[in-house]
């Protein structure tokens, strides 16, 4: 469908849109900087200190998140759309969200009830998350092997099971109840430094190994027959796969919640204008993910509202979750729509 | 001749579960010609060919490929040697031509190698071979059955393999692309290179290419041999279950089994 100069053109795009996306983000706040004084205080030691103090430690953390999370998110969907052979799959189908959300919620619910549960949290939300993901994938395993539709079904199953626990607890209390919210809906907002030294290497790992994957996703693409003729171990392959886009996922929702929506998109979107080859869907799933993810923080930030928790007192942008799919669906159903007969 | 045969079967059981499909099978391949497996439906024809290169592992007996047992190969080991089509194979929907010919590289190139210049020609030269060089960016779903069917023989191709399975890769076709198809596969035997087995239903064509015809019932081989000598009336009536009549093509020499409907004996 595209041939290699093409995809080499949709990669230069991409990373433009990219390069822009994050430059309108940091330049976007509270107080708005206009692009040439973003790229000043970004390449220029000597420009105003408070553009510098802004960009860097203010706002640089929140776009590198973004950055990091919508790539990990897209390319976790696209690799489990290839482990379950459903274009409808995404990363919550990995249980990482569930996971990750409801140990957030029995955290934060103050079961354990610690003082400072701020610095801890994204450890055990990433507990959690892993723990959801194992458990989706030893509940659908049946003699080592994992069929594509055993394995959606049981983590619809498990999600809805995980989900029912977390509303149970949230129930039982109302403790920080914005803050859990946010993790639902999924934010970056106040994100710092130590969040990206957090994601940065998970990333840095996860989302090579998820790119490498590419030519094991083709195999597993055509009937199980023809692979396993190819001489690919095909159950070793899925679980791998799924593996691995589940400590994608996991990454991302430590980070920021349960994103919904970017980890379908993503991937949909990379297949209507790259075709069907991995080699492509993969890094442009990526891709997309990323640009998705800052153009919806980017609009995020641009409304403002006080959140109904009696403890707040400012206005704090939406969370990035509550516009994504609002943002996203019109421009997937056009790909879609254009790309199938 | 190679004094090594690329396939044989030695008393070779398998089946799915508890059920049992072959029986004790000898079989010997000999290299550069085309074996026809013919046989009723259900009587585990295709079963011979999973057995052959292990994606069914035999219960008992042995499988010998190249003269070593199969069960000492890892499994891209077995695919640079054996391509296997199976019977309805199916790729995700904008995969092109091109990039599904590009899997048969994966024995060599496994999951994080390239395709040197190598891998690149034996693409090419699939696709050359195939007559798919023109649709080579055209997505597999655009394509009639013919060539579909023709670029999964290049993905096999591709594989650099000396012997091709293939499992009924007329079924789908009409009749002029079953005959394109098989012509294609007598074309790639006839260097002597390749050795090609056709699991067949037409007997027609079983009769027409193939240099030998294994007919297998009941998980066990009744009757194998040149097609003259295997596809009789008797034959026809004893495992088919319909009577036949068996000409002379007074024009190619081959000769053509008609069958004229079922056994009333």
């Amino acid at each position: 469908m595209t041939s290699a100069r093409s995809f080499v053109a949709l990669v230069v795009v991409a990373g433009m849109a990219a390069v822009v996306l994050f430059i309108l983000h940091l330049g976007l706040g509270t107080v708005w900087i206009p692009p040439d004084r973003v790229i000043g205080a970004l390449v220029d030691g000597l420009a105003d200190p408070t553009d510098r103090t802004i960009v860097w430690d203010l706002r640089m953390p929140r776009a590198i998140l973004g950055l990091l999370v919508g790539c990990m998110l897209g390319l976790s969907g696209a690799l489990l759309q290839v482990v379950m052979r459903n274009r409808l799959a995404e990363p919550g189908l990995t249980g990482v969200s569930t996971g990750g959300i409801l140990a957030a919620v029995l955290f934060l619910g103050g079961v354990w009830g610690l003082p400072q549960p701020g610095r801890l949290l994204p450890f055990v939300v990433l507990v959690g998350a892993l723990a959801g993901g194992i458990l989706v994938l030893l509940v659908s395993s049946k003699r080592g092997g994992i069929d594509p539709l055993r394995l959606i079904l049981t983590a619809v199953i498990v999600n809805a099971i995980l989900g029912s626990l977390t509303a149970i607890v949230m129930l039982r209390s109302n403790y920080a109840l914005g803050n859990i919210l946010s993790w639902l809906i999924g934010s970056l907002h106040g994100r710092v430094w130590d969040d990206v030294w957090l994601a940065l290497p998970w990333a840095a790992v996860a989302i090579p190994a998820g790119l490498l994957a590419a030519r094991a996703a083709n195999v597993l693409q055509i009937d199980d027959e023809s692979g396993r003729a190819l001489g690919l171990p095909l159950q070793p392959a899925r679980v791998a796969l799924f593996g691995l886009a589940g400590v994608l996922a996991a990454g991302a929702v430590t980070v920021s919640g349960a994103i919904p929506f970017v980890g379908l998109m993503a991937p949909n979107a990379a297949r209507a204008v790259a075709g069907a080859d991995a080699r492509r869907v993969l890094p442009l799933a990526a891709m997309i993910g990323c640009l998705l993810l800052l153009a919806a923080d980017l609009v995020a930030q641009s409304f403002s509202i006080k959140p109904p928790i009696p403890s707040s007192a400012y206005r704090v942008g939406l969370p990035v979750g509550a516009v994504m799919a609002i943002l996203g669906a019109p421009l997937l159903i056009f790909l879609i729509r254009r790309s199938t007969r | 001749m190679n004094d090594v045969e690329p396939i044989r079967l030695e008393q070779v059981s398998a089946g799915y579960g508890r059920r049992m499909v072959l029986e004790g099978l000898d079989l010997r391949l000999e290299q550069g010609t085309i074996t026809a497996i013919v046989g009723p439906n259900g009587s585990g024809k295709s079963t011979v060919i999973r057995a052959m290169s292990r994606l069914l592992a035999a219960r008992s007996g042995v499988v010998f490929l190249d003269g070593r047992d199969i069960r000492n190969f890892g499994s891209r080991d077995i695919a640079r040697l054996v391509s296997v089509l199976p019977q309805s194979p199916s790729s995700p929907p904008g995969l092109t031509v091109r990039e599904l010919v590009e899997l048969g590289r994966f024995p060599h190139t496994g999951l994080f190698g390239r395709h040197g210049a190598e891998g690149k020609l034996a693409v090419e030269s699939a696709l050359t071979l195939t007559g798919l060089s023109g649709f080579a960016e055209r997505p597999l779903d655009e394509l009639s059955g013919g060539e579909r069917q023709r670029a999964w023989i290049a993905l096999a191709l591709a594989q650099g393999a000396n012997t091709l399975l293939l499992d009924e890769p007329t079924t789908f076709l009409d009749v002029r692309h079953q005959f394109e198809v098989l012509d294609l596969v007598a074309s790639l035997c006839a260097s002597g290179d390749m050795t090609v087995v056709l699991v067949l239903h037409d007997l027609l064509h079983a009769a027409n290419y193939a240099d030998r015809v294994v007919v297998v019932d009941s998980g066990r081989i009744v009757a194998d041999g040149a097609p003259s000598a295997v596809l009789t009336v008797e034959l026809m009536r004893t495992v088919f279950g319909v009577s036949a009549k068996i000409f002379t093509n007074p024009e190619s020499g081959r000769m053509v089994c008609l069958p004229i409907g079922p056994d009333r004996s």
